[in-house]
């Protein structure tokens, strides 16, 4: 069963298209990724699957149904432009959020007793959040989007502002949740950990589906594998000039990413880079989902 | 949906509890009555502790009519009944100008009045005081009436005239009611019928200002931190509006609450009103239903505003709206059943007030008085209902405010 499926839909602000023609579904239990560059229509899409707006046209079905009250609290939202109650204790507020989810207050106690100590925030429960650092108001955010133990988690850039070590326990939260057998949906610009975490993904441009499908095959699909070569001497950069079959060369700092092109095989041109420069590290891989996202995008923008 | 009240009761008590903390709410609620006590109780205080000194007030009769008495006595303004204070003034007579002139230089009398010989044709006395001294005695005006008429007219009309020339008219009141009975109406009634309309309509507009100010400042709080998108992913415009509604009039209530009891325990006696139980009855429908409208209409405009300030200008027109009636409280007063009262009391801006001025001035049908809670019932559930719709489209338009226009088109289609 699908835990989401929009089919067809269409949404318009102003007789501006934000969204237009949208399908895809969401199957139960995956991490699916919702990419696009800003402005493309995420936040609209998400919006929408919570009804907190309603579609132009089309039809959208959450747990099988059109959303009513009910499945609202089977949802957990992490919104993009996040805020949380300054003035307001942090146990208060938690249970606050937990209870507008439907959850009992003394249920929705223990629920936030036991995430907080989770993350080893127990001492602050009744420090007001204004008292908190940034670090631990984004968790504490995070955590309001998970306290009444949703089935499907919708994360808008969840890793926005966060610090490297911050941003691990978030991936290792998303994980978890998976294991749990829960559904995520995961807007976001940051490719790495999209290509990390996703089973699946959307693409939107301009409010128009561009990609969608697994991570696996939709980089498989990108054509030939690709080479990440590190250099021992700069000057042998200019070297790969010279090797044909190259279709693309795409510098990473340190390293470069080096696209063969059609019917080349990477093999080939392998055993030509090393015989021509000094090669301090190789890598055989998929194109990144990074390199996909502005592939898909430049080309886009030049139709 | 089952889960509307829950959610509803949820958000309504997170929303009292959370602005009965605020520190506006506690300075307002508890310096208020204080500050109200101290303008109002103040000059008491002062006069309390200057009371009216005994003088001596010397005069010349140019008429050798007049009988002064050779002093008398007369209350200060006194505190509780914690004993009136009492001054008393002496009359000293003097034959020449000259010689109170000499005494009050000298500082044995305080003023000397001089009474020409053609008072009768100018009714004028004169009062002299050093320059320096404060001419504090507004009462001598009315002892020296009384002490002129009593000796003009002495030996000329008998006692009971004397006395009604003195005392001229008692008005008293009465009302007939429908079975041709008719009652006596007392001061207390007479305040209660007037005194009670103007405290409700003075209660309702303060409970406009500091309540609908607070929900105004919370949601524009609550759109500043965008804590309001998770607020509608868990729970429907509708549930936050009438649960901020009912947590934010709740505050209101507790307020007048203490505001009332201030202003009893305060004055140190009970207000010498006695409230028909009935008038109390309507007087709490309006008072809720009043505030219910005008709550809905605030809510609104914090949803369509960008900032507080902005949303306090429009707030402004509504309130002006609200104040009509006291504006022509004189004319509802004494002419409760005129066309335009009675549309001042049917029309839901401006019902609760007017209504209940007019009742307190006049029987009114109580085809009327349903008439005019039921057009009230009707408009608070339309501006809840349009209210929430200016909720759902605008609470999370960040930024940008929108065209007069545009509200309106959204306020008929009901856009999301």
């Amino acid at each position: 069963m699908h835990t989401l499926e929009f089919e067809s839909v269409s949404k318009s602000f102003s007789e501006r298209n934000v969204l237009e023609d949208i399908s895809f579904s969401v199957k139960h239990g995956e991490i699916f990724g919702l990419l696009g560059p800003n402005g493309a229509g995420k936040t609209t899409l998400i919006r929408l699957l919570l009804d907190i707006i309603r579609p132009d046209y089309g039809e959208i079905r959450v747990f099988g149904d059109f959303l009513g009250p009910a499945a609202k609290n089977r949802i957990g939202y992490l919104p993009e432009e996040r805020g949380l109650y300054k003035k307001t204790r942090l146990l208060d507020m938690l249970v606050y959020l937990a209870q507008l989810k439907g959850i009992p207050e003394k249920q929705a106690h223990l629920n936030a007793e036991s995430l907080l100590q989770s993350l080893e925030l127990d001492q602050y429960k009744y420090k007001k959040v204004e008292e908190l650092s940034k670090g631990m108001q984004q968790k504490i955010q995070f955590l309001s989007a998970i306290i009444h133990e949703p089935e499907l988690v919708i994360l808008d850039e969840p890793f926005s502002g966060l610090d490297p070590l911050n941003t691990k326990t978030v991936m290792d939260r998303i994980l978890g949740l998976r294991a749990a057998g829960k559904t995520i949906v995961l807007s976001t610009h940051m490719m790495e950990q999209a290509q990390t975490l996703c089973d699946r993904i959307l693409m939107l441009n301009n409010g128009r589906r561009v990609l969608y499908g697994p991570v696996d095959d939709i980089r498989k699909e990108r054509g030939n594998n690709s080479l990440i070569v590190e250099f021992a001497e700069k000057g042998d950069l200019n070297a790969i000039r010279e090797i044909s079959g190259i279709k693309k060369v795409t510098e990473h700092g340190k390293s470069v990413e080096i696209f063969p092109e059609e019917g080349v095989s990477v093999q080939i041109l392998l055993e030509e880079l090393v015989r021509k420069a000094n090669l301090l590290r190789f890598e055989k891989t998929l194109p990144s989902l990074n390199e996909i996202f502005i592939e898909t995008l430049e080309s886009a923008s030049n139709e | 949906m089952n889960s509307f009240p829950g959610k509803t009761f949820i958000i309504a008590r997170h929303e009292f509890l959370k602005t009965i903390k605020r520190k506006e709410f506690l300075f307002m609620t508890f310096f208020f009555p204080v500050l109200f006590a101290g303008i109002s109780i103040l000059p008491a205080v002062l006069s309390g502790m200057n009371p009216a000194e005994d003088q001596k007030v010397g005069y010349i009769d140019m008429t050798g009519s007049f009988g002064f008495p050779e002093s008398i006595q007369s209350e200060g303004l006194s505190l509780g009944s914690s004993g009136a204070k009492t001054s008393v003034t002496e009359f000293v007579m003097y034959r020449e100008i000259s010689d109170a002139k000499q005494a009050l230089q000298a500082g044995q009398i305080s003023s000397y009045l001089v009474i020409h010989e053609d008072f009768l044709n100018t009714g004028t006395i004169e009062l002299y005081s050093l320059e320096k001294a404060s001419v504090s005695n507004f009462e001598l005006s009315s002892k020296l009436s009384d002490i002129v008429i009593t000796s003009l007219l002495k030996d000329k009309v008998d006692e009971p005239t004397l006395n009604r020339v003195r005392d001229p008219v008692n008005i008293k009141f009465y009302n007939v009611g429908e079975s041709g009975e008719s009652s006596e109406r007392g001061i207390a009634d007479i305040f209660a019928s007037f005194g009670l309309p103007l405290l409700t309509a003075f209660l309702l507009l303060f409970s406009i200002f500091s309540s609908s100010g607070f929900l105004l400042r919370g949601v524009a709080e609550e759109k500043e931190n965008r804590i309001i998108e998770i607020l509608l992913s868990s729970v429907t415009p509708s549930e936050i509006l009438t649960g901020k509604i009912l947590g934010l009039g709740a505050v209101g209530l507790l307020q007048i609450g203490i505001w009332l009891a201030a202003v009893v325990f305060g004055s140190g006696y009970a207000l010498p009103i006695q409230i028909e139980p009935d008038t109390l009855l309507f007087a709490f429908i309006y008072f809720v239903l009043g505030f219910l409208f005008f709550a809905s209409i605030m809510a609104g405009i914090g949803a369509v505003t960008g900032s507080l300030q902005e949303s306090q200008q429009v707030a402004g027109i509504f309130t002006f709206a609200a104040a009509l009636p006291l504006i022509f409280m004189q004319l509802i007063l004494t002419n409760p059943g005129s066309p335009f009262s009675v549309f001042l009391s049917l029309f839901p801006l401006t019902s609760p007030v007017a209504m209940l001025t007019r009742m307190g001035a006049t029987t009114v049908p109580i085809s009327q008085i349903l008439a005019s809670i039921f057009i009230l019932l009707i408009s608070v559930h339309v501006v809840i209902l349009l209210s929430s719709r200016l909720f759902r489209t605008y609470l999370l338009m960040y930024g940008k405010r929108p065209k007069v226009k545009e509200i309106w088109k959204n306020i008929w289609t009901g856009s999301r």
